[in-house]
């Protein structure tokens, strides 16, 4: 039996005979808890180096800073002025994701049909994302980050499903959470920013939130009038249409107070709108229409934003946040629902005019493989392997 | 510290135990270090049919693997039988057993290997002799389909009794996928 | 003579005591263990196979999930392994780094490890709360390095995810400055208390020659009483440049489980010290420049063969057995568990024992539950 290795030995634990006897030894344990007993009242401890005292902090209310590399589940960055998302779906984070959670579509130009460089949809499902940070990583262009914000516990599992409207955060926001990461980070960013937002077009490639205010000063909110009367029409009938609406609603309008207590423009909801009160009325509107319009097209879209709102700032993102998910939504349904039947339309074409020349049976086999060919559905969650 | 190369053992063996060893594939290259295989030009996936059996360690018969087991044990002082491992070589139709003895004194363990059909994998247990082998017998046969013989508990031990199949062959198919199921 | 009957009872899946979703099925005769089964897989998760369709990095959070009270160490072993198969070499730094991180593992797995022991013993809670309180500060120095407090996701083959931030050092001298009077308050709490000698001392023993035959591995072998260290056996990373002892028990009872533990604490501290006086000398970077972009990482193409990688994990030796066959997704991936391979012993250590013992016997192997069942 070897004893002696290069740099050490090995040696025999001190199992000591007893010294104290009749209690003593269970006295001086107690004494060593009593002294902590003593100290966790009175005396709070602040340094590592110290062994004993309050340690705890008294969570909702008290926060311990979170360091810069802290990370818990995916986000993606879009600049602020512009709204340009830093995201070019290359899909390298969907490839390294060990549990395959990240599902992007990539953007087309509507024009010529070619791929941009940005992506259409981008969904992380963060009920099975175990916050490794590998997406973060292995992006390029520094879009995807790793964000702080942990309070995530929602009652529907189906919120969890996060669309890139709900992903979306200005660069501003992550550099005042992880300002050493974004400093490392940033001139590689804008650089490659710039170079895709050459080839990008319209509003393509702009985060859901800003788009919104940029189509929204350009454009009088006809829309939304009609979405209102349809509403206030539908109201009685499906009164419970959600706690999710009401949510998003309350929402909305402590957003609205919040903007007009700190006097900053851009929490409120809408710019255009004259009065704030009617600016949260109408995010609450538009917030229980994308509810009730997610609920029929069966995309968990406009359920409860699942942050709770901790402090000032969260509060006013989560209210942007449900504001501009419940806008878009209200907009986008109609292309969505478009889009799956959209996408076998001209096969189905094809395969009657090809059916119309040939024989059935052919006809029959190219329709089944072009069906298969557009299988995956750009919002699908497809199997994996 | 004794440090004994899978050459060494080789020879030892021939000596000692005529006809354990088997004949087999060696990997030619001699770049590699002992005990692992050698390293041929890299390749774009796994197109090309491999030789993943060549290998320079000592593969035993499996009828002789207890004495072999015993005779490193009581002669070479390789007393810890630390890692049994099943490796299914789906293409080849083996299923390789690895085990990695360890001389407590210090060293690399040393490695034994022994292959099987896979129709018919059967091994000697080595739990009479190393009670430490229980489990991780058990989980070679839960998972691989290994039946060791003369183990005197041989049961299932991740999956549950009634389970059919044994998961981790390669030709098991991979079912359970949270989005296959969603449909069905 | 009395005529006794032997029942059987059931302890878990859902036992505060069996540290997780584990159940065990003792048959006592009267308060008396005649024998103890355990049964396994309610944890299952088929790590092994999971780790079949991931590339080599995408192994890597997944083995912070076997042990998730040390996912350094389970990162350290799967990087040793991949770096063996593929022949990557390790900076220096990134080594010193790597230890520094395994050996802080050490000391709060251990704290944790005996907190639970004496919680086990009954002393509930209070004296635990010292231990998780010491982990709690390593935890946070994990979490200012790699983001995560538990979830470290932290090595990458041929170094690490990044450098050690600038606020680490000092935090790091501040947590040593406290250690050893923690060491020798916690070894206080249960070295001389009479209740917990009784409950402890000849409680569980594995003779040396059984604990070989075992297959035992880390604090439980070496209790019993062999020097076996596989940092000193086959020094891997910088461990043949660092010097320390290794401390091994006489009896191998769970009394010398506790002090090879609270030793081991230790000798972890005092590698922690070097590893401090030495980073600033060391040569090289964080990571293998080769392997610094992770899309690296991730085409990473080990040649065919095999390798088999190991550390010494706080719980024992930690192994990973890789075959490659040229993808870039291991061929066979095995994960050599201590915690798993530690409990073969156990219907015999508790064979004769008190039904109470049971619960301590087992507190002392120390498992965790996501190794065990992989």
């Amino acid at each position: 039996m070897t004893t002696e290795f290069e740099r050490g030995h090995a040696y025999v634990v001190d199992r000591g005979e007893i010294q104290l006897r009749y209690g003593q030894g269970m006295a001086a344990g107690l004494g060593v808890i009593m002294r902590h007993f003593r100290d966790a009242f009175t005396k709070k401890l602040t340094n590592p180096s110290e062994t004993s005292g309050m340690f705890t902090v008294q969570y909702p209310e008290e926060r311990l800073t979170l360091p810069d590399a802290f990370r818990n589940f995916p986000i993606l960055l879009y600049d602020d002025e512009s709204g340009q998302e830093l995201c070019t779906s290359c899909f390298q984070c969907e490839r390294i994701c060990p549990p395959q959670v990240i599902h992007i579509t990539q953007e087309k130009d509507p024009n010529t049909g070619k791929p941009v460089p940005a992506a259409a949809e981008f969904l992380i499902e963060y009920d099975a994302c175990m916050s490794c940070g590998l997406c973060a990583e292995v992006c390029p262009f520094e879009a995807i980050k790793m964000d702080h914000e942990f309070e995530l516990s929602t009652d529907e599992h189906g919120g969890l499903t996060i669309d890139k409207a709900g992903l979306d955060r200005p660069v501003s926001y992550y550099e005042q959470i992880a300002p050493s990461f974004w400093a490392e980070a940033r001139d590689n960013a804008y650089k490659k920013l710039q170079n895709a937002v050459k080839r990008r077009s319209g509003l393509i490639g702009i985060a859901p939130q800003v788009a919104e205010k940029l189509k929204a000063t350009q454009v009088i909110e006809q829309p939304s009038v009609a979405d209102e009367g349809q509403t206030t029409k539908d109201e009685g009938s499906t009164p419970a249409d959600d706690k999710a609406s009401r949510l998003a609603a309350i929402r909305a309008r402590n957003a609205a107070k919040q903007a007009e207590t700190n006097g900053t423009t851009d929490a409120a909801p809408q710019p255009t709108a004259p009065a704030d009160d009617k600016a949260a009325r109408l995010a609450a509107i538009r917030a229980r229409n994308a509810a009730r319009k997610t609920d029929a097209n069966g995309v968990a879209e406009g359920a409860p934003q699942p942050t709770a709102p901790a402090d000032d700032k969260a509060a006013r993102l989560a209210a942007i946040r449900a504001a501009n998910t419940a806008k878009k939504a209200a907009e986008e349904p109609r292309i969505e629902r478009q889009e799956p039947a959209q996408a076998p339309q001209p096969a189905d074409d094809k395969a009657a005019r090809l059916a119309a020349i040939r024989a059935a049976n052919a006809a029959k086999k190219v329709a089944q493989i072009e069906g298969d060919a557009h299988d995956h559905s750009p919002n699908g969650t497809n199997g994996t392997k | 510290m004794p440090r004994l190369s899978p050459t060494d053992l080789r020879e030892r063996l021939n000596h000692d135990m005529p006809g354990a060893v088997l004949q087999q594939q060696f990997v030619t290259d001699g770049t590699a270090h002992d005990g692992d295989r050698a390293t041929p030009p890299a390749r774009k996936g796994a197109e090309q049919p491999v030789a993943l059996l060549a290998t320079n360690d000592v593969v035993v018969a499996a009828v002789r693997l207890p004495d072999v087991a015993r005779y490193m044990r009581d002669q070479l002082g390789y007393q810890l039988l630390s890692n049994i491992t099943a490796v299914d070589y789906l293409a080849e139709g083996v299923i390789e057993l690895v085990y990695h003895f360890v001389n407590v004194e210090g060293g690399p363990p040393l490695v034994v290997k022994t292959r099987v059909p896979r129709d018919r994998a059967m091994v000697p247990s080595m739990t009479p002799w190393w009670p430490g082998a229980d489990l991780q017998e058990r989980e070679a046969f839960d998972l691989f389909g290994v039946r060791f013989d003369g183990h005197p508990n041989l049961r299932r031990v991740y999956m549950w009794d009634e389970f059919e199949g044994h998961p981790m062959r390669k030709d098991f198919p991979k079912q359970g996928d949270k989005y296959m199921t969603e449909g069905e | 003579m009395l005529k006794t009957e032997e029942l059987q009872i059931n302890i878990g899946p859902q036992h505060p005591s069996t540290h997780g979703v584990f159940r065990l099925i003792a048959t006592v005769d009267g308060e008396t263990v005649v024998d103890l089964k355990p049964v396994f897989g309610y944890l299952h998760r088929n790590h092994e196979q999971l780790a079949e369709v991931s590339t080599y990095i995408q192994c890597m959070p997944y083995t912070d999930r076997l042990d998730y009270f040390n996912s350094m160490a389970n990162n350290f072993a799967l990087a040793v392994a991949v770096e063996k198969l593929a022949g990557i070499e390790v900076p220096e730094r990134a080594n010193y780094i790597r230890v520094l991180m395994a050996e802080l593992t050490r000391i709060q797995n251990h704290a944790a490890a005996i907190g639970f022991l004496i919680n086990d013993m009954g002393a509930w809670q209070t004296p635990l709360a010292f231990g998780m309180r010491e982990r709690e500060k390593i935890l946070d120095l994990f979490e200012m390095a790699s983001g995560a407090r538990m979830m470290c996701n932290y090595f990458r083959f041929g170094g690490v995810w990044r450098d050690l931030p600038p606020e680490f050092m000092p935090e790091l001298k501040q947590l040593m400055q406290g250690l050893p009077s923690f060491f020798d308050e916690f070894e206080r709490l249960l070295r001389d208390n009479e209740i917990l000698r009784v409950r402890s001392i000849g409680v569980g023993t594995l003779p040396r020659e059984v604990a070989l035959l075992y297959s035992v591995t880390g604090p439980l072998l070496r209790a019993s009483g062999i020097a076996y260290d596989i940092r000193k056996a086959e020094p891997y990373s910088v461990y043949d440049q660092l010097d320390f002892d290794v401390p091994i028990g006489s009896v191998g009872d769970v009394y010398d489980r506790f002090l090879v533990r609270i030793e081991e604490m230790r000798q972890s501290y005092r590698i922690v010290q070097q590893v401090i006086e030495r980073l600033p000398q060391t040569s090289g970077e964080h990571i293998n420049p080769a392997f610094a972009d992770i899309g690296k990482q991730k085409a990473l193409r080990p040649p065919t063969g095999d390798a088999y990688g190991r550390v010494e994990s706080p719980k024992g030796e930690l192994g990973f057995y890789l075959v490659s066959d040229g993808s870039p997704r291991p061929y066979r991936y095995k994960v050599r568990a201590p915690s798993f391979i530690n409990l073969t012993p156990l219907g015999d250590m508790c064979r004769g024992h008190k039904v109470a013992d049971i619960v301590v016997i087992l507190g002392s192997i120390d498992i965790v539950l996501g190794e065990v069942d992989r």
